[in-house]
């Protein structure tokens, strides 16, 4: 298992890029098709909710594109002269959006892997000191994201139980209750950092995230991956000039499979381990 | 010389109109346990935050006296500074842990000591036998129960070695088995290491035994009394010094154990009349449940349970945690539909959640009661204008009934009492009499026995999705073990409550 969170790191970075300098269709399939790979082994049996969010993501962008944008060449068909949404829909420009949408679609799940990988702790332990507030500071406001959805909900079935509903109009009604539970939680946080002495000059660490092979491993085929994804130049895909994208480059090609080898380090001890067994 | 010193303490938040500490006096010697107690909205958790600093150095406001806390005065050392000598565990468990894993948690006071890294690997594992968490030790915190997260919060106080540990009604937001866990937690530290604990908690039958010091505070004024005198006089204080005082037994026993010498002394009671079970007078059939099933996934919540709630009945609901309460009562209030079986209701019921706080979230307690008819806003008069989450928990548990099932005729509450003070369960218990006098059914789900035998006329039990008993709380309450009053554990017969055992 990758334990190292600069490996994590340098993974992240080099996924993203290739998730977004290329947008190749068939390099983003892959690279979900990676992406999921690495997430299953890792997550520990752990849900993550944000999947629906990656989908919604990727979905919005087409309705947008294909809804506003008058470009293009492929007529899907005309709407008559319906203001903003009247006019030619054309396959263009639902292909643009969905190349978008399949780019923010990768970030979440990118994301999604390196919020179960790494663990807050570990990245700060691996801080320079003089970045240790700023990164305590950071990975409080990280530990606030799902709990601020978790009150979003929770503030959500309260209005349901008094017969209001919960449709998008109400939205704004929920930001108010929404900001200030976070406030009053952000003001508990702070009590509590004050009482447990955060912030005293002297400092030590607890943890030391050693580096192992696979770690080591990782970060050189990411950087590996990134040159080759940023330092090659390719014509990027799209969907106006040219419907049909291009076959991949193989710098490219070779790229997202550097970025397997999480996934392939946990096979290949998951086997070790069978060889053992047997 | 005394570990923490109160001198003349006084103390006004920014922009308050009321002190919300007044001339308090008060010192902790060294390995003493001192309960704070007091109605919510009393001024404990000021006090306890004067005892770090956190009052007034993060708070501002008006700060008059001084408090010397292991020999620093907190105006001119910052909590930061007196985080190393007090440990201090806050009321909301998920509120005060900054990262994502048990271990780092309880290696972040330390860290911020900079102590040496053998030092507080060596401290880790011993906090952690101490506390009994070795089983949490590589979990994440987000996947930890109320109760594991404030044992987790108390060990890592511990960590940094503090000379008193603070702790804040560390198991109120909690449920009572979790809340027994922490407490038990907390009486082996004082037991095993003599640690000297400043403790506010509403259960006080719980640590009574223990207590050196009651301290008691009223509006900002604090008593600070041996535990017999603090309570003789009155507040929160267990069932059977309610029972001693009846019986005048002296010295007064704090728990059962003292209790039962006095107990032998008493006339062998006779068993208690069957309570008035008074079916006749009870109203219609308001619900019937039939044959109900639910599960969650593979998992079965609630098991072919038949039910029929009476108007003007008030009924408690009790089981273990995952018995399948709150399943039953959300089914019963059709938010969850039966995937076998069937609730009938021709009347409109209401489900009253845990956590009331969520239900308000408007700018003024007017607001929250827009469109309720006049008879349901007429108790609310005088706190119209109030931001509704400025109220005390008691006050913001009415409100929130009120939004939500005024007019409903069958009431369903899910642990009502969790946190409340003794005087504002009996308003609560006051106010559901009422609403049962007018025809409702009420259903509570609840773990505080006290509590139930007091203010429910029918007990049922439940256990893995079934009820396995249901009679008045005389019956069924007083031959359990788990689900006893402290009378019913002493005296025996059918008794449940210090006033209505015979001497």
């Amino acid at each position: 298992m990758i334990r190292h969170p600069l490996a994590w790191c340098a993974w992240a970075t080099a996924a993203l890029a290739a998730a977004f300098i290329d947008r190749n269709p068939f390099l983003q399939a892959l690279l979900l098709l990676i992406v999921i790979n690495i997430f299953i082994p890792y997550r520990g049996g752990r849900q993550i909710r944000i999947w629906k969010i990656g989908v919604a993501l990727a979905v919005v962008p087409i309705i947008f594109s294909v809804a506003l944008s008058r470009f293009g060449t492929h007529v899907l068909f005309t709407l008559p002269g319906i203001p903003i949404i009247g006019g030619r829909w054309t396959l263009d420009a639902a292909l643009f959006g969905a190349s978008t949408g399949a780019a923010l679609l990768l970030t979440v799940a990118v994301f999604a892997v390196v919020q179960t990988t790494v663990r807050s702790a570990d990245l700060l332990a691996v801080l320079p000191r003089p970045f240790y507030r700023a990164g305590t500071t950071v990975a409080l406001a990280l530990a606030f994201a799902p709990k601020t959805v978790a009150s979003l909900q929770s503030i959500r079935e309260a209005r349901q139980l008094r017969g209001q509903r919960a449709g998008w109009r109400s939205a704004p009604q929920l930001l108010l209750p929404l900001l200030l539970t976070t406030l009053e939680r952000a003001l508990q946080y702070g009590e509590s950092l004050d009482a447990r002495g955060f912030g005293s000059r002297r400092r030590s660490r607890y943890r030391s995230v050693p580096w192992a092979i696979p770690d080591v491993l990782v970060v050189v085929g990411s950087l590996a991956a990134l040159a080759a994804i940023v330092l090659v130049p390719v014509q990027p895909y799209n969907p106006y000039l040219n419907l049909r994208p291009s076959a991949p480059a193989v710098n490219n090609i070779l790229a997202l499979v550097l970025l397997a080898i999480p996934a392939i380090t946990v096979s290949l001890s998951r086997m070790d381990h069978a060889a053992h067994h047997a | 010389m005394p570990l923490i010193t109160l001198d003349g303490v006084s103390y006004r938040y920014p922009e308050a109109e009321r002190p919300a500490l007044v001339d308090v006096s008060a010192a902790v010697e060294p390995g003493q346990v001192i309960l704070l107690r007091g109605p919510s909205g009393s001024g404990k958790s000021t006090l306890l935050r004067c005892l770090n600093g956190l009052v007034p150095h993060s708070t501002g406001g008006e700060f008059g006296g001084r408090v010397i806390a292991c020999g620093l005065d907190t105006r001119t050392h910052a909590p930061r500074e007196l985080g190393a000598r007090i440990g201090f565990v806050f009321q909301h468990p998920d509120a005060q842990f900054v990262l994502d894993d048990v271990e780092a948690e309880l290696a972040f006071g330390m860290e911020n000591l900079g102590l040496a890294g053998p030092l507080m690997r060596k401290r880790v594992e011993e906090v952690i036998d101490q506390v009994g968490i070795n089983h949490l030790r590589r979990r994440r915190i987000d996947t930890l129960s109320g109760g594991e997260r404030q044992r987790v919060a108390i060990a890592a106080a511990l960590a940094v070695h503090p000379q008193a540990l603070v702790l804040d009604e560390p198991t109120s937001q909690l449920d009572p088995q979790a809340a027994e866990d922490v407490l038990q937690v907390v009486m082996r530290l004082v037991a095993e290491l003599g640690m000297t604990t400043v403790i506010a908690e509403h259960r006080v039958e719980r640590i009574a035994p223990f207590v050196d010091r009651i301290w008691t505070l009223d509006a900002g004024v604090l008593k600070d009394q041996g535990p017999r005198t603090a309570l003789t006089e009155g507040g929160a204080r267990p069932p059977v010094v309610d029972l001693a005082l009846r019986a005048g037994w002296t010295p007064i026993p704090l728990g059962l154990r003292d209790a039962r010498v006095y107990a032998q002394r008493l006339p062998k009671p006779p068993p208690c009349p069957p309570p008035d079970f008074r079916e006749p007078g009870w109203g219609p059939v308001l619900c019937r449940v039939e044959n109900l099933d639910y599960r969650y996934g593979a998992v079965p919540a609630v098991r072919g349970l038949t039910l029929s709630l009476r108007g003007g009945q008030i009924t408690a609901l009790m089981g273990r945690n995952g018995s399948g309460k709150t399943t039953l009562l959300k089914l019963i209030a059709g938010l969850l539909r039966p995937q076998h079986g069937a609730v009938r209701a021709d009347v409109r019921a209401a489900y009253v959640p845990q956590d009331a706080d969520a239900l308000l979230f408007s700018a003024t307690v007017e607001d929250e009661l827009r469109g309720q008819p006049p008879a349901v806003a007429a108790p609310f008069q005088r706190w119209l204008h109030r931001y509704p989450r400025d109220l005390s928990s008691g006050e913001r548990q009415q409100l929130a009934i009120a939004v939500v099932a005024a007019q409903a005729d069958v009431l369903l509450l899910d642990e009502p009492t969790r946190g409340l003070d003794p005087l504002v369960k009996k308003a609560l218990s006051a106010f559901l009499r009422i609403r049962a006098a007018a025809g409702a059914a009420i259903v509570i789900a609840t773990h505080d026995v006290e509590w139930a035998a007091r203010t429910a006329e029918r007990i049922l039990l439940m256990a893995e999705g079934e009820i396995y008993a249901d009679g008045p709380p005389g019956a069924v309450l007083s031959d359990s073990l788990v689900f006893a009053t402290q009378i019913s554990k002493l005296v025996g017969g059918g008794w449940l409550l210090p006033e209505q055992v015979p001497l």
